[in-house]
C-alpha cells in the first residue's frame, strides 16, 4: 500500500508542472554538447535548430533526416524538446542522432527553454 | 609533359595527422598551401553519418578507408635472401587514405614516449654498461629530448582533446595515472572515459599484485570540448565501433574531426583529392626540392607544382618510397649496412590474450577503447632488465567491450570457425570474454630495413617499396616477458579459461596486428646517421620537411601517433619562427 502511496505521487510530481521554471541561461550552457553536429555550418552533421520550436520533425530540405524522424508527427513545443533531449530514441525510436540524451530530465528542460529562444 | 602549375609557399603531400596540423599551422603563419591527397575528401555529414558509418562489413571487414592495394602496395619478405611478393589486400596493418589518412580509424590510444626514450642507446649503455647494446641491435638516441618536446605534446593533447588521467604533473606523481609518464605541464585536456568492466576487474587484479593501473589516455573528448583551432567535438557516445571505422559523433580526433573543419574555411588552404604525388623534383646541387610532380587520379592529367616548401606526410611507406624515388638522401644498403633511406624499419610487436568469465555480464555490445585500463611497470625503463636477457618493454591493456557484431567475437581456441559449435560457442563467450594487449616496442635492427623492389610496380609505372621484416630474438624475448606478467594478472582475475597468443616466429602479413610502422626517413643528431634532422628538415634538402613515424629512429612500447603529432607542432613552431626568416639548414652538420 505505502508503496503505491509512492508511485502515485512519483507519477503526480513527473506529470504535474515543473516546481521550477526552466532556466535558458542554463541551457545554452549545456548546449556544448549539440554544436560539434548541429554548427549551422553547410557541413554540419546535424540539421539547423535555428527556428526548430513551432517546426515539425525532419522538414528541412537540405537535411538528410532519417525515415523516424521524417514520419514523427508532432511539432517541437517544450514537452516534445525536453522528452526527445532527455531520451532521443524513446520520443523517436531510430532516429539518427548519436546522442544518448541527457540523463536529469530538468537538464533536457533547460535545454528545450534555450531552443525556444534559438532563432 | 607535366603542366607546370603556378608556385606556392607550401605544399603538404598527405592529410592525415601531420599534414593537418603542417597545413593549419603554416596557413596560421601567413602562407599559402596546397594539400594534396591521393585518397577521397572525407566530410563527416556525408561519410561519417549514422547509420552508415555503423556498417562493420563494409569498415572493418571490407577497409572502406584503407588505402586501394590496385593503385600502390608494398612488396614484403621476412628475409634478404627471399623474392619479396605484393601485398595484394592490407591485414597485419592497415595504412589509411583520403583526407584524415590513418588517423581517421584508428583506436584512439594517444601515448607519450618516456623521458629515456629519447635517449635510448645512452641511457641503456649508462644503466647496463658500455657493451650491453648488440652490434645488430641499430637503436639510437632521439636528437630531440622529452623536456623540449613535452609543449608540443602538451598543445597536441589540446589539438585532439584527449581524456585521461595525468600521472605525473610538473613532477608530481599522481596515484590513478600513470607513474610512469614523463612530468606533464597540464592535466587532460578531458576527465577519462569510464572503465571498461573487463578493465575494472584487471585494476583491482593488477593492484593487488603490486602494479599501477590508470585509464589509458584516449584522443576523443570524454565531454563537449572546443579545441585550440576552435573546432567543437562532440563527446564520446560509446557506441561500440571506433576502431577501423570513424566517428559519428566527432568525438574521436582526427585531423577531418579535429583540423579540417578550420581549413576548409580558410581562404590560404587550398585542398586536391585523388590526385597520386609520384616525385619530388630535387635539385641537388642546390640541396632545395622545387616541387612535386602529380598526376591527377581522375583525368590521368600529370602536373608539376612548385612549392618553396615541401611537407611529406604520406606515411612511412610513402615516406620513404618518396625519397628513394626521387633520388634523395643515400639509399640503406644492407649488404654493407650503410646509406639512410630505408634503415630501422621497426613495427610494433603486439601480443594478445584472451580471458572468459562465464559469472561476469560485460555488456560487450557498447563502449569504446578509452575503457581499457593499462599497466606502465613493464615499459623501457620502468623496470631493471638485469639477467632478461633482452631490452625494451610495453604497455599492457585491458578491456571489454566495443565489441561489433562481425569481429566481436571471441571464442576460446579449437572453436571452429563457422557452422552450429561455432554459433554455440559465441551466445556461451560473447558477453564474459576479456582481451589484453601488450604493446612491445621493437628496436631497429640490420635485417629490417626497406628498400625499391626490383620486380613489382605501381598504377604510376614506379617501382613498389619493399619491405625486409621479420621478428628479431630481442624482440621475441621481450614480447614473451610482458606476455609472462599479463599472465600473472590474468591468473589473479580468476577466469575459468583464459589463452595467451604469442606471436609465432616469423612475421606474417595476416591477421591484423598493428599498423605501428616506423622508420625508414629516421631523424637524428647528424647526416651520418639519419635522414632527417631534428627539426624534421631533411639534411639533403632544406626547404624538405617529412612528418610522421617514419622519423622514429625507433620504436617504443607506446602507440606512435601522440609523438608523430608532437613532432610535427614542434617542427612548425621551428618553421615559423626560424625557417621562414633564414631559409636554409636548421642545424649545421
Amino acid at each position: 500500500m505505502r508503496d503505491r502511496i509512492t508511485s502515485i505521487t512519483l507519477g503526480a510530481l513527473l506529470l504535474s508542472p515543473p516546481a521550477l521554471a526552466a532556466d535558458a541561461a542554463h541551457g545554452k550552457q549545456l548546449f556544448a554538447a549539440c554544436v560539434a553536429c548541429h554548427s549551422e555550418t553547410p557541413d554540419a552533421q546535424g540539421p539547423s535548430l535555428k527556428g526548430v520550436a513551432g517546426r515539425k520533425p525532419g522538414t528541412l530540405e537540405d537535411f538528410r533526416y532519417s525515415n523516424a524522424m521524417k514520419r514523427a508527427d508532432f511539432v517541437w513545443d517544450a514537452a516534445n524538446l525536453r522528452d526527445y533531449l532527455h531520451d532521443p530514441q524513446g520520443k523517436v525510436k531510430g532516429n539518427h542522432m548519436p546522442f544518448s540524451g541527457y540523463p536529469d530530465v530538468k537538464d533536457a528542460e533547460d535545454v528545450a527553454a534555450y531552443l525556444q529562444t534559438y532563432k | 609533359m607535366a603542366t607546370r602549375l603556378k608556385e606556392i609557399d607550401a605544399v603538404v603531400i598527405g592529410m592525415g595527422w601531420a599534414g593537418g596540423i603542417m597545413a593549419r599551422e603554416l596557413t596560421l603563419a601567413g602562407l599559402n598551401v596546397v594539400g594534396l591527397e591521393r585518397g577521397p575528401d572525407h566530410r563527416p555529414a556525408q561519410d561519417f553519418a549514422m547509420p552508415g558509418i555503423r556498417d562493420e562489413l563494409k569498415y572493418q571487414q571490407r577497409l572502406e578507408l584503407m588505402g586501394d592495394n590496385s593503385i600502390d602496395t608494398i612488396t614484403f619478405r621476412n628475409q634478404p635472401a627471399q623474392m619479396a611478393l605484393p601485398i595484394r589486400r592490407w591485414s597485419a596493418f592497415l595504412p589509411g587514405e583520403g583526407v584524415g589518412g590513418t588517423g581517421n580509424h584508428w583506436g584512439g590510444s594517444h601515448w607519450r614516449f618516456q623521458p629515456d626514450d629519447f635517449r635510448l642507446r645512452t641511457y641503456l649503455q649508462t644503466r647496463y654498461g658500455a657493451k650491453s647494446v648488440p652490434d645488430t641491435m641499430a637503436i639510437q638516441d632521439w636528437p630531440v629530448g622529452y623536456d623540449e618536446l613535452e609543449p608540443y605534446y602538451d598543445r597536441f593533447d589540446k589539438v585532439c582533446g584527449v581524456s585521461g588521467k595525468a600521472g605525473n604533473l610538473k613532477g608530481r606523481k599522481i596515484a590513478g595515472g600513470n607513474v610512469f609518464e614523463g612530468p606533464r605541464a597540464s592535466e587532460y585536456p578531458n576527465r577519462p572515459m569510464p572503465h571498461s568492466e573487463g578493465g575494472a576487474i584487471f585494476a583491482a587484479a593488477a593492484k593487488n599484485l603490486g602494479y599501477h593501473p590508470f585509464p589509458v589516455p584516449f584522443s576523443a573528448a570524454s565531454a563537449p570540448y572546443k579545441n585550440i583551432y576552435g573546432v567543437a567535438m562532440g563527446a564520446c557516445q560509446e557506441c561500440g565501433f571506433c576502431t577501423r571505422t570513424a566517428c559519428e559523433a566527432s568525438a574521436k580526433a582526427s585531423s577531418v574531426t579535429t583540423i579540417m573543419p578550420a581549413l576548409r574555411q580558410e581562404p590560404k588552404f587550398e585542398l586536391r583529392t585523388r590526385v597520386f604525388v609520384s616525385r619530388l623534383v630535387y635539385d641537388k646541387a642546390a640541396r632545395r626540392v622545387t616541387g612535386v610532380l602529380y598526376t591527377d587520379l581522375k583525368t590521368g592529367q600529370e602536373y608539376e607544382q612548385p612549392a618553396n616548401i615541401v611537407v611529406l606526410s604520406a606515411f612511412v611507406f610513402s615516406n620513404t618510397h618518396m625519397l628513394l624515388h626521387s633520388g634523395i638522401g643515400t639509399p640503406y644498403d644492407h649488404a654493407t649496412g650503410t646509406g639512410l633511406v630505408g634503415k630501422n624499419y621497426c613495427y610494433q610487436f603486439e601480443a594478445p590474450a584472451a580471458a572468459f568469465f562465464p559469472d561476469k555480464e560485460l555488456n560487450p555490445y557498447m563502449g569504446s577503447p578509452g575503457g581499457g585500463v593499462v599497466i606502465d611497470d613493464f615499459n623501457n625503463a620502468s623496470f631493471d632488465h638485469a639477467g632478461l636477457g633482452f631490452f625494451g618493454g610495453g604497455y599492457i591493456i585491458a578491456s571489454s567491450g566495443g565489441s561489433p557484431p562481425i569481429n566481436g567475437r571471441s571464442v576460446p581456441e579449437g572453436t571452429p570457425a563457422w557452422g552450429s559449435q561455432w554459433k554455440r560457442e559465441t551466445v556461451k563467450w560473447y558477453y564474459h570474454s576479456v582481451h589484453f594487449n601488450t604493446q612491445g616496442s621493437v628496436y631497429g635492427h640490420r635485417d629490417n630495413y626497406m628498400d625499391l623492389d626490383p620486380t613489382y610496380k605501381d598504377a604510376l609505372g614506379r617501382p613498389l617499396l619493399r619491405l625486409t621484416y621479420n621478428g628479431t630474438d630481442n624482440d621475441h624475448a621481450m614480447s614473451r616477458y610482458l606476455l609472462s606478467r599479463v599472465e600473472n594478472v590474468i591468473k589473479a582475475m580468476g577466469p575459468a579459461h583464459y589463452e595467451m597468443r604469442p606471436r609465432p616466429k616469423n612475421f606474417t602479413i595476416v591477421p591484423y596486428q598493428s599498423t605501428h610502422n616506423a622508420g625508414g626517413t629516421i631523424m637524428g643528431s647528424d647526416p651520418g646517421n639519419s635522414v632527417v634532422n631534428r627539426y624534421l628538415q631533411s639534411w639533403d634538402a632544406h626547404n624538405l620537411f617529412v612528418m610522421g613515424a617514419s622519423t622514429f629512429p625507433q620504436q617504443h612500447g607506446y602507440n606512435p601517433t601522440g609523438t608523430l603529432g608532437a613532432l610535427a607542432l614542434w617542427s612548425a613552431d621551428k618553421i615559423k619562427n626560424s625557417y621562414l626568416k633564414n631559409p636554409g639548414p636548421l642545424v649545421h652538420a
